[in-house]
């Protein structure tokens, strides 16, 4: 049997009393590489957040392998919206992967050698390298994704969560983050990514659940990514047609 | 210069430092009003702890006063998370209540103390010489001073400490909770910091230079730098130039010092604003026709490339191919030539070597937007410089 590595528990989650999450129960396995989908305002985010313990929900509980997520910090590591934070920031590509270092790091203490060249071989895994130094609004949409990336990697974490890691990104940037996604696969690492591109899923994935306020299914695409339940999540009849 | 000129000098300086440091993150948090909602805001806190301890430089003073800061804050999210009023109504709506509050309270209570709105707003920097810390029969310095020098160790302190949490919650509020780091600790702490720095500097400079000093020099600091240390460092520079600077304005003219020092701290940031090397008005003017005329300069190169028949590239049919206007391609057929890119031979234009080779690198890099293949290409283009 393969161990659960996150686990959702009557989760509901509110924004001034309005439930956006209505009592999700969720169970991931280790070694997945699974896509979160459904509409706008679907609470996908939201349910990244909440296991992350960015968002205080309203009831309910996450363990990351069997315990509370404060306790399991790195074996997580979190790529949250490109857009979430401003690009304007005086720092450059490398600093923002050093970011990745700070949890290992606890208060206080600073990153040192050790920190930097862990960074630095995180910006060559995702073909960075060379803007090691350059200030991050001179880069790309694409390029600002796989500085993310980098910062996610250099956590070495069990479980990977990310928020539309390809929102606004090129071709060549999307398949070099899928085949970074597919090595952390490989590795028996879990990769939950918040979803956008529903044509994408059978060949980037091989689980996903499907999300609208409450869980709608989850499980192997193979078995469960169908017009079925694409109906029922965005509530027009879909007809995607993946299956052979 | 007499000994209290120098003390003045030193306090302006030290309250500009000590601004400046919290200043900076409040400019990268764009939380830049709320320095200016907690300035006014204190003044209940300041009067209450004055009818309290009758002393305007009492801890006790400082820390109700910083506690009406916190307040301030606590109040403006407290009234934007009913998501009825955004953010800067509720700013506007929580500072000038307290604010009059303390005003109410002067008028009230304490006509016959030193304590008048008038300093509140602008300070008394020019008297602070006069007002001494006395410890044990040692004169060790003007009180203001010994207060805000003391807010300063502590503030840089926190900074060394912190430096790392406040980048990371600065940058990216969601990363910092999710890695334990909570922004609301950090946030707070800041807010504390400022309100403590505000109550501090009040005394010596009114509520009015506080914000300045705050915002100015972080806001100038950040049109020249790309980097958060460096960024603190120049908004000290710029903070502690002003003040100094402010000084002797007010010296020469005769007139308010604090008022001088807020007027400088702009003329410092126009003139930055005017001249910064890359963010700079002059220079993003000037790079901006240097792009345009680089890119018509690429666009011709191509052209050329791309076309064989000697119609298409004779020097008078230029204008009709890539349907410029005459004097525009005259500058460009200028710039190509100086560089050696492409020589005119009776009239018919031709790429030359050099020419060939940077249109098919320069297409390349706008392709690929690799570094290395221009790198040498870069002092002569701007183009390329990212």
């Amino acid at each position: 049997m393969t161990n659960i590595a996150v686990k959702v528990d009557d989760l509901t989650v509110a924004y001034n009393y309005k439930p956006v999450l209505w009592d999700i129960d969720l169970e991931i396995p280790e070694g997945v590489l699974m896509a979160i989908v459904g509409p706008n305002g679907a609470g996908k985010s939201t349910l990244i957040k909440s296991i992350l313990g960015i968002l205080k929900p309203l009831a309910g509980s996450v363990t990351i392998y069997g315990k509370p997520y404060n306790k399991q910090r790195s074996l997580v590591a979190y790529v949250p919206q490109k857009g979430s934070v401003d690009w304007d920031f005086p720092t450059t590509a490398l600093d923002v992967v050093m970011m990745g270092t700070y949890g290992s790091l606890g208060w206080i203490k600073r990153p040192g050698q050790k920190e930097k060249k862990s960074a630095l071989e995180a910006l060559e895994k995702v073909g960075m390298l060379a803007f090691q130094s350059r200030q991050i609004n001179q880069l790309s949409g694409g390029q600002q994704q796989r500085i993310f990336l980098a910062r996610a990697l250099v956590q070495d974490a069990a479980i990977y969560f990310m928020d539309e890691p390809f929102q606004g990104v090129d071709a060549t940037t999307e398949i070099a983050i899928i085949n970074i996604l597919k090595e952390l696969r490989k590795a028996n690492k879990t990769v939950i990514v918040v979803h956008h591109d529903l044509q994408t899923v059978p060949e980037y994935f091989d689980w996903v659940t499907f999300l609208n306020v409450k869980k709608i299914a989850t499980g192997p695409v193979k078995d469960i990514f169908n017009d079925d339940n694409l109906t029922k999540t965005y509530g027009i009849n879909f007809k995607v047609s993946v299956q052979e | 210069m007499s000994s209290s000129q120098i003390e003045i000098q030193l306090i302006a300086s030290i309250v500009a430092i000590a601004c400046a440091i919290p200043g900076t993150f409040l400019v990268l948090r764009k939380m830049a009003m709320i320095s200016d909602a907690i300035s006014h805001s204190i003044l209940p806190g300041i009067v209450i702890g004055f009818f309290i301890t009758q002393d305007l430089n009492s801890p006790v003073l400082i820390i109700l006063a910083a506690l009406t800061g916190i307040l301030t804050v606590v109040l403006v999210e407290y009234i934007q998370k009913t998501g009825l009023v955004k953010e800067d109504t509720a700013i506007g709506l929580v500072f000038p209540i307290l604010f009059s509050i303390g005003v109410i309270l002067i008028a009230k209570n304490a006509n016959d103390v030193h304590l008048d709105v008038d300093a509140v707003l602008l300070g008394e920097l020019a008297f602070a010489p006069f007002d001494r810390m006395i410890i044990g029969g040692t004169d060790i310095g003007p009180k203001s001073l010994v207060i805000i020098g003391s807010i300063l160790v502590l503030t840089i302190i926190l900074l060394i400490a912190f430096f790392k949490e406040l980048k990371i919650s600065t940058f990216d509020a969601g990363l910092a909770a999710s890695l334990g780091f909570s922004p609301t600790v950090i946030h707070y702490g800041l807010m504390t910091v400022s309100s403590v720095t505000t109550v501090g500097a009040f005394d010596a400079v009114g509520a009015i230079l506080v914000v300045a000093l705050m915002i100015a020099p972080a806001a100038t600091a950040y049109l020249l730098t790309t980097d958060l240390k460096r960024m603190l460092l120049l908004a000290i520079v710029f903070g502690v130039t002003g003040a100094i600077s402010g000084y002797w304005l007010a010296h020469f003219l005769d007139a308010s010092i604090a008022g001088s020092i807020t007027t400088m701290l702009g003329v410092i940031f126009f003139l930055v604003y005017l001249f910064a090397p890359s963010k700079g008005v002059i220079a993003v003017i000037y790079r901006e026709r240097q792009q345009r005329t680089e890119v018509s300069l690429l666009t011709f190169l191509l052209h050329l490339k791309n076309h064989q028949e000697e119609e298409e590239r004779h020097v008078n049919h230029l204008n009709e191919h890539i349907n410029w206007q005459k004097v525009r391609s005259k500058t460009v057929v200028e710039l190509a030539q100086k560089n050696n890119m492409i020589v005119i031979d009776n009239g018919v234009v031709s790429l030359t070597e050099k020419g060939e080779e940077f249109t098919s690198l320069a297409i390349d890099y706008i392709i690929t937007n690799e570094d290395a293949k221009i790198e040498y290409m870069k002092d002569d283009f701007f183009l390329f410089r990212g």
